[in-house]
């Protein structure tokens, strides 16, 4: 049951998922939520492939590094969306449509 | 060594014994379910005496406070009033649930039960002697903090899902609050990984020694610093007075668990009471020695060799002792904990954050640095065996 | 057998999470959903023998992205659903059909493309003798500062410049 095609069934389902959300929703801090579901089924794609495939752990890196940037993305992100917001007074994303405030 | 309870206890023959005949008697090979059943019976155990321990440090404030106050405290149900947490307990489960009017039903059902999560999923890593750790992690400290911070994430979410102002403003000063304290109790941690060589409890606690002079706390000036900005950072970390602003009474009603009421609360109360003595624990472990009995007692083999007593009977009464002495040192940082409450005034939010950030965090900075320099120019001697091989030297 | 147990509760959990981020109206909830989501690729991690990342996955996703995000809802206006202002159709922020519909269709297109490339890799993969569980902390840090000790000092660069660069953007202006 614990084998590779399951990991990448899952970490395809949470891509596919986070894919949906980024697309259905119109708020920009749900759009974030989207990204991390993405980045987080890249990571679990390089660690499964770390233990079935490969035992260098150089795939754990990969992951450790991509929750780390995620996280720094998703901090400047959150940053630029409140910023956004106290111009704009909305977090609606197609009210973001003119390159200068 | 600090083994998992699993591991203590295949040492010895009746337990293997004990595999044995459930393995003739299941037809399989039972060292699983055996594990199972053991890791069942030590979690039973541990969170109920949890819960008694949680029960009881409402007691134990109550009483405290009664002393510094010079008044009597409860004492009338049961000898010496040690019963009025049960009394609190029948009384909160029979109190009304009240539901505010539009508020997020599931984020508020949700609050207290992620709280309590957090609390007790930190359970599992407590070192309460080397035998009786559930589970000795390798990054023990780290996932400690880690899960810890779930409690933030409840407290933010209890004021959110009460649809009240003051709620809110209490929820958010309470997350605040936890996340920026993590930072300096998580570089002290740090600390004292760099001094032991490992993130397990079972590091930290080896590598210190029973009397108090081998304890981590009197082992350079740095850790001595630290010890102080791990436990300021703890009291924050917990909601406790001085930094309880998230539920001041005479502030916000009472903040982020004021529209809970009976066993809701309860769990909230309860969370807070059990994260004290864990984080007292973790502070133990780290700095104050751990469960190490002086004189080496610990280990079982002073009964063993001088009195000659059976192996089994040897090693369980060393256990008993580090259990016994672990559980003095939590309940002494305990006493202290709320000897502070009732001490200090209340601290103001941006006071809050100026100590943490201002202060704390660059003074734990500081200590890491200094850990790190010591390491380099002593060895990684204590101050006590500097000094000695100095004045030895010098003779 | 518990290995089994944990990777399906961990499977479970995750999955339910996602789909529940997709579907669900309330941005809260939504947030809370993906703490579910964070917690169960965690055990994921757990599962296959990668502790520190577990751990890291926790301390750092569920302690401190999720709590991000927590408080950029607050202080962005709350979980109303609100709709933009302008235009004829108005679009609610948290998603219409028509947006669920485009949505759909790009997932099955997908879907169909990955799935037909993993099916293949699928088919041809052998599972060998798995190694037995060691820990990897000390191995994660010796690698950090001797292979990958350059990708370590450029995250921390990162870092800083995120951590700099957040307070700036969003710090109250006068006037």
């Amino acid at each position: 049951m614990v084998s590779l095609s399951s990991y990448l069934f899952i970490s395809f389902a949470l891509f596919v998922s986070g894919l949906a959300v980024m697309i259905a929703r119109k708020n920009i801090i749900a759009i974030l939520l989207g990204i991390e579901l993405i980045l987080n089924s890249a990571a679990l794609n390089f660690a499964a492939y770390t233990r079935f495939v490969n035992q260098n752990l150089d795939g754990h890196l990969m992951s450790l590094f991509i929750i780390v940037i995620a996280a720094a993305e998703a901090a400047v992100g959150l940053a630029i969306v409140i910023r956004f917001f106290q111009i704009k007074e909305t977090i609606h994303i197609d009210d973001a449509t003119q390159l200068q405030a | 060594m600090s083994l998992s309870i699993n591991e203590y206890l295949n040492q010895f023959e009746a337990h293997q014994q004990a595999i044995a005949f459930l393995s003739d008697f299941l037809g399989t090979d039972a060292s699983g379910i055996m594990t199972f059943l053991v890791f069942g019976a030590a979690c039973f155990i541990i969170v109920n005496i949890m819960a008694l321990v949680g029960g009881l440090g409402t007691y134990a404030e109550r009483k405290i406070s009664a002393d510094i106050q010079l008044r009597q405290g409860p004492n009338r149900v049961g000898p010496y009033g040690i019963l009025q947490f049960l009394a609190d307990g029948v009384k909160m489960i029979m109190k009304e649930d009240i539901f505010p009017a539009d508020a997020d039903k599931p984020l508020f059902n949700l609050a207290p039960l992620l709280a309590l999560t957090g609390v007790f999923a930190t359970l599992a890593l407590v070192p309460f002697s080397s035998g009786f750790t559930l589970v000795n992690l390798n990054m023990g400290v780290f996932f400690l903090i880690g899960v810890s911070s779930l409690v933030g994430v409840a407290v933010f979410l209890g004021g959110y899902a009460s649809n009240s102002k003051w709620s809110m403003l209490g929820g958010m000063r309470g997350a605040s609050q936890i996340i920026s304290y993590e930072v300096p109790v998580t570089i002290t941690a740090l600390m004292i990984v760099l001094l032991s060589g490992g993130m397990s409890f079972g590091a930290f606690v080896e590598t210190q020694g029973g009397l108090p002079h081998e304890w981590y706390i009197f082992h350079n000036p740095f850790t001595f610093i630290g010890f102080f900005v791990f436990f300021v950072g703890m009291l924050a970390e917990t909601n406790r007075a001085p930094f309880d602003l998230p539920e001041a009474e005479s502030e916000l009603v009472s903040g982020y668990h004021t529209e809970y009421t009976g066993m809701r609360f309860g769990l909230f109360a309860l969370a807070e009471y059990i994260e004290v003595f864990v984080l007292c624990g973790v502070g133990v472990a780290a700095f104050l020695g751990g469960y190490k009995v002086p004189f080496d007692l610990g280990s079982g083999a002073l009964f063993i060799d001088k009195l000659g007593l059976p192996v089994i009977v040897g090693k369980n009464i060393g256990q008993v002792l580090q259990v016994g002495s672990f559980v003095t040192k939590t309940l002494a940082m305990y006493y202290l904990v709320i000897w502070v409450r009732w001490t200090f005034p209340r601290i103001r939010v941006d006071q809050v954050m100026t100590i943490c950030w201002k202060y704390l965090t660059p003074l734990a900075l500081f200590n890491l640095v200094g850990v790190a320099i010591w390491m380099y120019a002593f060895d990684a001697h204590s101050i006590w065996e500097v000094l000695g091989q100095a004045f030895s030297s010098g003779h | 057998m518990f290995e089994n147990i944990l990777f399906l509760s961990s499977a479970v959990l995750a999955l339910s999470g996602a789909l529940g981020v997709v579907f669900t109206k309330n941005l809260m909830h939504a947030c809370v959903l993906l703490l579910a989501t964070l917690f169960g690729v965690s055990g994921l991690y757990a599962v296959i023998g990668a502790d520190f990342l577990a751990a890291a996955q926790l301390v750092i996703y569920a302690g401190g992205v999720i709590i991000l995000m927590l408080f950029a809802v607050m202080l962005t206006g709350g979980a109303a659903n609100n709709e933009n202002k302008f235009g004829i159709d108005k679009v609610a922020a948290m998603g219409s059909v028509k947006t669920y519909i485009y949505a759909g269709l790009t997932v099955l297109v997908m879907s169909f493309t990955i799935l037909k490339i993993l099916a293949n890799y699928m088919k041809t993969f052998e599972q060998g003798e798995l190694a037995p569980f060691e820990s990897t902390v000390e191995k994660i840090g010796t690698l950090l500062v001797t292979d990958h000790v350059l990708a370590f000092e450029i995250s921390s660069i990162l870092l800083l410049g995120a951590l700099v660069g957040a307070a700036a953007i969003a710090r109250p202006r006068r006037g």
